[in-house]
């Protein structure tokens, strides 16, 4: 076990620069009196040769899609393609500044509009904004645009947002950042939005409906027109949040089912590598009735013309461009175009042909899915107790969910457990309890880039853990890094920084 | 398309389940909302044919180190270490997820709590988080925490400050976030002389919050601001936006003060890339902590009594509080800081005063060079200034950008697409390579350009 800051280079022979323009003097001059530091950074001292290793040993000391299955539902942990990687060091992004001129940047701007116009034709919606960095922030941008939409109207009393009890916590965090009230609604017992239940929710002050299709649960909502119906007949509108989007493309899409506004997870469904938590990227799509509030400004193109200096070669002089009553920015700049770059080339491989994309990732869980819960006679006998359906359903999206609470009562042994045991196995944790609708609840999302014997294989140990000792899984995992970490005490007795300089 | 293992298998995996085909796993969704026409898109690529025009379209931009370039505005034209690019992008590290699973995610949460220390001894604060989206959105979740923390003492109810000179982009950004929960922004004035007005400041005190950058949006660095939290008093947030290069030089401003410190963490880790993905820093005094936005790992041990890291305070997180959270944010910018802390780690202490050197060095030449051509005026004469330095032009500057740009150079942001009144200002960005070649050639197109327009 080592930390960086017990490297014990001599000061200042670690990485090397050229020297400043001027002497030490003439720049301690540009300081002004009373604002020079007192005292530097207690930061490592280190050379190269050591922080290679360090980085290095950490990496093996952290779990990514490259290193096994990772099926964490609700987060489409899909391959990373390595190309999108080596685009993105192009001097033509990497060295890119957002205020150049747009003369300077007709080939960033051609990409994000291509990207505007892809988004808007999976989703079915009229204009599309990048600049959202992550989903969290789509959901605020879109919630935002709808507030200023329903002011201009006169209808500064719309101030509850509907939000069902399987949401994710973001949609209720996003919408009371807005100011808004958070009226919840609870699902039916088949997991499934209840039609009357929201009948009865909405009125005259209904601002929206937050809601994802396929639901959390990996169940599509038949009845989606019917809620949008009932949303819009009260003058509400209807929110799509897209951490689901990569189970329709090219089946159905938010417009079709009645949505006015939509956000897209860049890194869920078109693959920028999560980064151990980030960056995302958030762009989202509107209906056009909402399209000149989207945060400023838009990528837009027009016929080139003679006057104009050479662009990309398509025949379009691309622009920056604000909507007319635009909410302003929610990032400094025009988003995380890195994410767009990236999941531009990913969009490439695939292009009119994302519905095989979303065709596979369906197929894999639900073959995931059938293998796990109709094993053959000898795996059924060996466990303890087998894992029920969250909810009913004949087929599920590009996830699903399992309640645990069958080998609880059997065993003693919780869904928490079954995780961490899977960690011995070499595969990532399903995401665990949620959503809270479903008791013991273990999410599983394998995605469209697992082979069928990474899924058999998973089945399989899946249901071997079922059988095993309770006490082997109860103090799982064994083989890990580190075994089971007392966050109880992690919270209690804060320790959120190295000693280092404040000994 | 080649990223699809089981393509020609589904019929293999369908039979299995017992079904015929593909239509058989989307029977749930209603006839009336089927797609039935193809996507309306482009045919498929090879990664070979992506490459391709990612290049020519990319390679249709001017980057900025192909020219002479004075434009930076909150982002760095910086030099980043080699490893940096090289070890973030192991797949351990990129590819994952948020760490959930504490037991396979030591090598991040460890190198996020190394993160949080580095930020925490630059900024003189106890606490950092793991990073917000970037230095506007840590700004604006600064002032929600601090109303947050302070509501209650507060005699100005729900009231912030912010300064006058803090660039309209991030303004706009602090009032979309500020506005749901009704905070009433105040200006807090500066004085003809570019400093913050401390007499005018005094109002502030008993508000929840003053919000000024250090250095300004002109860069100028402000002494004035080292006796705002007197000036203020204890129940009212001092919250500092930073140059984090900046701070190799210039006084931390926890130890003049400050409760929270935001800024753009962009110059460690990451070239400007268009804007994004960059990271905001956060951190702040112990009072703060329960109320700050974003994910924190903490340092504990496992069941066997070994060292171990994981996320905690997680209870003010969306994910568990809901509609009650600190903030939305869920996705940050991990990654990115990573790339940070590897580029922090690198320069150790004594770099870091050198890297900050560098760039008030060539601040200091630029600014120098530029004042000797006859017809430019500083806007505020008597600034220090880091980074950054703003100029008054004889007449529109946005065409004197042009005019720079055909020749071949960019030479700074025209100000009066900031603010009106200020068409005539030119705010020149300087960084660590800036090169006495560069300064020759803006001090040549500007020259040129003013005896044209003068003649």
């Amino acid at each position: 076990m080592s930390d960086i800051f017990s490297f014990n280079g001599a000061s200042g022979a670690g990485w090397a620069q050229p020297d400043p323009m001027l002497n030490e003097s003439e720049v301690n001059a540009t300081i002004p009196d009373g604002l020079k530091r007192s005292k530097l950074p207690a930061w490592p001292n280190a050379s190269e040769p050591e922080l290679v290793r360090h980085y290095t040993w950490l990496s093996t000391r952290n779990f990514g899609i490259d290193t096994g299955f990772y099926p964490l539902g609700s987060c489409t942990m899909k391959h990373n393609p390595r190309i999108n990687e080596r685009i993105v060091n192009l001097p033509g992004i990497d060295r890119l500044h957002p205020l150049q001129p747009e003369h300077q940047i007709q080939g960033i701007l051609s990409i994000f509009y291509e990207m505007q116009e892809m988004l808007e034709i999976c989703s079915g919606m009229d204009q599309v904004t990048l600049q959202p960095v992550a989903g969290a922030q789509g959901e605020f941008t879109a919630m935002r645009c709808i507030q200023e939409y329903h002011r201009e109207n006169g209808e500064t009393h719309r101030d509850k947002v509907i939000i069902p009890d399987s949401a994710h916590g973001t949609n209720p965090a996003s919408a009371a950042m807005c100011g808004y009230q958070i009226v919840e609604i609870p699902s039916r017992d088949d997991g499934r939005i209840d039609l009357e239940a929201l009948q009865a929710a909405v009125g005259e002050d209904t601002a929206a409906m937050m809601i994802t299709n396929p639901s959390t649960l990996g169940v599509f909502e038949p009845e989606i027109t019917e809620a949008a119906e009932i949303v819009h007949s009260v003058g509400g509108q209807m929110y799509y949040d897209g951490a689901n989007f990569n189970a329709i493309i090219g089946k159905t899409d938010p417009g079709r089912m009645g949505f006015d506004a939509v956000h897209y997870n860049l890194h869920k469904t078109f693959s920028q590598p999560h980064g151990g938590g980030g960056p995302g990227s958030g762009p989202i799509g509107v209906k056009a009735h909402l399209a000149a509030y989207l945060p400023t400004p838009l990528a837009a193109r027009r016929d080139v013309s003679e006057s104009d200096p050479k662009g990309v070669g398509d025949g379009y002089w691309y622009t920056w461009e604000t909507p007319a009553k635009t909410i302003g920015k929610v990032q400094q700049w025009h988003g995380n175009a890195g994410a767009v770059v990236r999941s531009w080339a990913f969009y490439r491989r695939y292009g009119r042909e994302l519905e095989k994309m979303s065709e596979h990732a369906v197929l894999a869980a639900n073959y995931l899915r059938h293998i796990i819960i109709n094993p053959d006679k000898e795996t059924l006998d060996s466990v303890h107790a087998m894992p029920v359906n969250g909810v009913p359903a004949d087929v599920v999206m590009h996830e699903f969910t399992l309640s645990l609470s069958p080998l609880v009562e059997a065993v003693g042994v919780t869904g928490k457990d079954v995780a961490k045991r899977l960690l011995d196995y070499g595969v990532m944790s399903p995401t665990l309890y949620f959503p809270m609708i479903v008791p013991e609840c273990m999410m599983i999302e394998p995605t469209e880039t697992e082979s069928k014997e990474v899924l058999d294989k998973f089945a399989a140990d899946f249901l071997t853990i079922l059988g095993e000792d309770p006490d082997l899984v109860k103090t799982a995992p064994h083989t890990t890094d580190v075994r089971r970490v007392d966050e109880v005490s992690a919270a209690r007795n804060l320790i959120l920084r190295h000693p280092n300089g404040t000994e | 398309m080649d990223q699809l293992p089981n393509l020609g298998r589904e019929q293999e995996m369908l039979t299995i389940m017992g079904l015929n085909s593909i239509d058989d796993i989307f029977s749930n969704i209603p006839e009336h909302i089927r797609r039935s026409e193809p996507l309306p898109l482009r045919a498929p690529q090879t990664e070979e044919e992506i490459w391709h025009d990612a290049q020519r379209l990319l390679g249709a931009n001017i980057d900025l180190d192909s020219r002479p370039s004075f434009l930076s505005a909150g982002l760095a034209r910086n030099f980043v270490p080699t490893m940096v690019g090289a070890m973030a992008t192991r797949g351990e590290f990129l590819t994952s997820y948020t760490p959930y699973q504490p037991e396979v995610s030591q090598g991040m949460l460890q190198a996020m709590w190394e993160f949080q220390t580095m930020i925490s001894e630059l900024v003189g604060l106890p606490v950092a988080n793991v990073s917000m989206y970037d230095a506007s959105t840590a700004a604006a979740e600064a002032l929600t925490c601090a109303v947050r923390v302070n509501g209650r003492k507060a005699t100005q109810k729900g009231v912030v400050y912010v300064s006058q000179f803090v660039p309209p982009h991030r303004m706009q950004v602090i009032e979309n976030y500020l506005q749901g929960a009704k905070t009433e922004i105040r200006i807090l004035e500066h004085s003809m002389d570019g400093h913050l007005d401390l007499k005018a400041a005094a109002n502030a005190a008993g508000s929840c919050a003053v919000y000024v950058e250090q250095p300004n949006a002109f860069g100028e660095l402000d002494a004035g601001i080292s006796n705002l939290k007197s000036i203020v008093g204890e129940n009212t947030a001092v919250i500092v936006g930073v140059d984090v290069v900046s701070l190799g030089l210039v006084e931390a401003p926890g130890n003049y003060g400050a409760d929270i410190v935001v800024g753009e963490g962009q110059p460690f880790g990451i070239g400007p890339t268009f804007g994004g993905p960059i990271y905001g820093i956060f951190a702040c005094a112990k009072r703060y902590l329960r109320q700050m936005p974003g994910r924190i790992v903490g340092q504990t041990v496992d069941v066997d009594g070994k060292l171990a890291y994981t996320l905690t305070l997680s209870t003010r997180e969306q994910h568990i509080r809901r509609h009650r959270a600190t903030s939305n944010i869920c996705s940050n910018e991990t990654l990115i800081a990573l790339m940070g802390a590897m580029h922090m780690a690198l320069l150790g202490p004594e770099g870091l005063e050198k890297l900050a050197r560098r760039v008030a060095a060539s601040t200091e030449a630029t600014k120098q060079a530029v004042l000797s051509i006859e017809g430019v005026e500083l806007v505020d004469p008597k600034a220090a200034n880091f980074r950054e330095f703003a100029v008054i032009l004889p007449i529109d500057a946005a065409v004197a950008v042009s005019f720079a740009d055909a020749a071949g150079i960019n030479a700074g942001l025209a100000l009066g697409e900031w603010w009106d009144g200020m068409s005539r200002c030119l705010l020149i960005g300087c960084d660590e390579r800036t090169s006495q070649s560069d300064i020759e050639a803006l001090v040549s197109t500007l020259s040129q350009w003013i005896s044209e327009v003068s003649a």
